[in-house]
């Protein structure tokens, strides 16, 4: 049997040099010891990001217009929560990887109505309020087309309205029970309440605010503030952290893709589910490494490992 | 002495940061500084001998 070649990129000569003792518990004490000194010191230094939470009380009370105009949206069905598709609604495809459905395939395991989860349900918890009892079973007993009609004349008022005295002035016409539930949305969002009846939907007791965060995803407000801090997709949010503390560094790469065409631009619709197939491609490469010709090789070409290794080199 | 000011931090670093445009890369100062930490520590343990090489040897 004839004997295979000698490959240097998968094959090891036996080693016949001298051993050197070295005592690993030693090293890995000396690490958590610095590690954890280092910890200690950075944080009495440098604290940790403590930046106020953004609430749907803070974002109505700082702009009430911009509340009220997302929330028409989430009655009309045409934010950006009500039009996503899955794993929200069916309004959508939702992200794809070319033919490849990804989202749909995983279904609607957070089914939010927005006009029903957003506006009526927590309307509907606001006790002796005859006028706004009123609305709701005005708006419930319309039909589709009536209340379409509605939530088109109040969006057009909306665009031109103000807030003043603590209520919203919006010159609608025809807009039915719209401007009582709009007014009362706004002043239940004011005081707090809707932040709470968004988060209590499911119980008591929980820490699920999927909801109250598709709710200010949809506004200007927290974008703005995004903008501001550096968090936005198209600013490398990804690896930034509020204020002026270090972010995520290491997620560079991930991040980078989303500022480069075609991810950037004719991909952009699908830029999540695109950037993360191609971060698994990638990821595959690396992990195949050792069966790839030619990117195995780089390791012994560059030749790092004898500039750590470099007394052991000099006396062969 | 309030709780404040007993656990508040010696660098106040809750304040918009500053951030590095270079062409299509943001990047932000503190960033920068903690990927240029990375380097030199990995340069260094490239080109530093390991602790208690000299030790060994002489024992030798």
């Amino acid at each position: 049997m004839a004997k295979k070649a000698f490959n240097p990129d998968i094959d090891a000569p036996e080693y016949k040099g001298k051993y050197s003792p070295y005592d690993i518990i030693k090293e890995g004490t000396i690490a958590v010891v610095v590690v954890a000194l280092l910890t200690v010191v950075l944080a009495v230094l440098f604290s940790s990001p403590d930046e106020k939470a953004v609430t749907i009380k803070s974002w109505s009370n700082a702009t009430p217009m911009d509340f009220a105009a997302t929330a028409m949206t989430e009655l009309d069905g045409s934010s950006g929560t009500a039009t996503y598709g899955p794993p929200y609604n069916n309004a959508a495809t939702g992200q794809q990887v070319g033919p490849l459905t990804l989202a749909k395939w995983m279904g609607i395991n957070v089914n939010v109505n927005t006009a029903n989860d957003f506006v009526v349900a927590p309307l509907s918890t606001l006790a002796d309020q005859p006028a706004l009892t009123s609305a709701l079973t005005t708006f419930a007993s319309a039909s589709s087309s009536r209340r379409a009609n509605w939530e088109a004349n109040y969006s057009k008022g909306l665009s031109s309205g103000s807030f003043s005295n603590g209520v919203l002035q919006v010159a609608a016409a025809n807009a039915g029970p719209l401007p009582e539930m709009l007014g009362a949305l706004t002043a239940m969002a004011r005081s707090g309440a809707l932040d709470q009846a968004l988060v209590t939907q499911k119980g008591f007791y929980t820490t699920d605010y999927t909801k109250p965060l598709l709710f200010m995803a949809d506004g200007s407000f927290l974008a703005n503030k995004a903008q501001v801090q550096h968090l936005s997709g198209d600013q490398w949010g990804m690896m930034n952290e509020t204020g002026s503390y270090p972010g995520q560094a290491w997620l560079w790469l991930y991040t980078m893709w989303y500022q480069v065409p075609p991810f950037s631009t004719s991909w952009g619709a699908n830029a999540d589910a695109l950037v993360w197939a191609f971060m698994m491609l990638l990821t595959l490469l690396l992990a195949l490494t050792p069966w790839i010709p030619g990117l195995r090789s780089i390791p012994r070409k560059v030749k790092v490992y004898r500039l750590i290794w470099r007394e052991h080199y000099k006396n062969m | 002495m309030g709780l404040t000011e007993l656990f508040g931090a010696v660098f106040n670093l809750d304040h918009v940061g500053r951030y590095i445009h270079w062409g299509f890369i943001q990047l932000s100062v503190s960033n920068a500084i903690v990927i240029g930490l990375m380097i030199a520590i990995f340069i260094a343990a490239l080109f530093l001998p390991f602790p208690g090489r000299r030790s060994r040897r002489e024992g030798k």
